[in-house]
């Protein structure tokens, strides 16, 4: 019973986006402290995972929504662009980190949103 | 009565709140079948049926502190250094907090109904 | 230690290394004229050069892991040394031809702003994982 609080599709979701916004921020954390390694190549949550998390959320099945892991692989769609072999582009980097933060502070609202309207319903207080 | 011993209802309220019997007395103009039809509405749930709300509160209970184990344990594991994300151990401790209000809230509202019952008159 | 801030392992190396590479620099510059040193040669170029720190843990679930830099070795450039004509100077040789350093003071600059590029990206990680924490603390509360 308590368990079916907390199951609805949405929140599941945003809990697993906020995983994968963590790993996200380790890997261009890895990314931008290496952008002067010879060799390097960077790394990246792949945009499959995005695409699957996508299509399970639109099957609002939460066993399907919970069953995804996020992880970070090599990208292997990266091109070097000089000529130690390093392929991080530190604006692309830059910019995609601004960009995973504000997607953290979104799935933060939305699950604590989530908390706070549970507690309401609960208590039928608003605070 | 004091609250703890409040959470022993299940043993004074007889199972399924059925009617008491033939002491209460009936309004004149409605028939004894129908209002026994009335008191027998069974809650949506159908696996329901036949369960006595002690074991619905039991699992409750049990519910919640596994919620409650589980948010320890995500707590020790940030504490302890291992890799245990941030988010997943205020979530979980978050998640906890909210059932154990719903259980207290439960609670209340049994103890209510209860005082209710008791005052009355029969 | 408690991990709150999420990929600081990889941003502190590279801080650390991205600091090293600065000193190197400000060390050529400032001995851009230094014809005998302490060896009686003229001072030698100094560059970094950064390398991957081998992790022994596997990435999370799998995969790539986060990548830790730090500085291989700080090694001699091998390029010979300028000859200048200045037979006034007192470190002259016969022909009065001095040996100068041969540090190009362009290069080092553009090399200067790379690495303090790299070292504001890095803060600018460290800022927003501190953001994220911040914000991760405060779910459920108003």
């Amino acid at each position: 019973m308590i368990e079916a609080l907390f199951n609805q599709p949405n929140y599941v979701a945003t809990k697993k986006m906020m995983d994968a916004t963590a790993l996200r921020h380790e890997a261009i954390a890895s990314n931008i402290a290496n952008v002067e390694t010879p060799n390097y190549r960077r790394i990246d949550v792949p945009t499959t995972f995005a695409d699957e998390l996508k299509s399970a959320i639109a099957t609002q099945d939460v066993q399907k929504i919970s069953s995804l892991t996020p992880f970070i692989t090599e990208d292997s769609s990266a091109i070097a662009a000089t000529r130690d072999g390093n392929t991080v582009q530190l604006e692309t980097e830059l910019m995609n980190l601004n960009q995973n933060t504000i997607a953290h502070t979104l799935e933060t609202e939305l699950a604590s949103g989530t908390l706070m309207r549970l507690r309401m319903a609960i208590t039928g207080r608003t605070s | 009565m004091d609250p703890i011993s409040g959470l022993r209802l299940a043993n004074i309220i007889p199972n399924g709140l059925q009617p008491l019997d033939v002491q209460a007395p009936k309004p004149g103009s409605i028939p004894t079948q129908e209002l026994s039809n009335l008191a027998s509405v069974k809650t949506p749930e159908t696996q329901n049926v036949g369960r006595s709300f002690s074991d619905f509160f039991t699992e409750m209970t049990q519910e919640v502190n596994a919620k409650q184990s589980a948010a320890s344990d995500a707590v020790q594991g940030v504490l302890s250094g291992q890799n245990v994300p941030l988010h997943r151990a205020m979530l979980a401790v978050e998640e906890a907090s909210v059932s154990f209000q719903l259980m207290v809230e439960v609670r209340n509202k049994l103890l209510e109904s209860y005082q209710e019952l008791m005052r009355m008159q029969i | 230690m408690i991990q709150t801030l999420t990929g600081i392992d990889s941003t502190a190396s590279a801080l650390a290394a991205e600091r090293i590479r600065m000193d190197v620099i400000s060390q050529n510059i400032a001995n851009a004229n230094l014809t005998h040193g302490i060896d009686g040669k003229p001072y030698q170029r100094q560059q970094v050069i950064f390398e991957k720190v081998l992790q022994q843990a596997q990435g999370l679930d799998g995969g790539a892991a986060a990548q830790q830099v730090q500085v291989a070795r700080i090694e001699q450039d091998h390029r010979p040394a300028r000859l200048i004509y200045n037979p006034g100077h007192p470190d002259a040789d016969a022909d009065g031809m001095v040996a100068v350093p041969n540090i190009n003071i362009h290069e080092e600059m553009a090399d200067l702003i790379v690495a303090s590029r790299a070292y504001e990206a890095n803060l600018a990680v460290v800022k927003n994982a501190r953001t994220m924490a911040l914000q991760t603390l405060s779910i459920g509360k108003r």
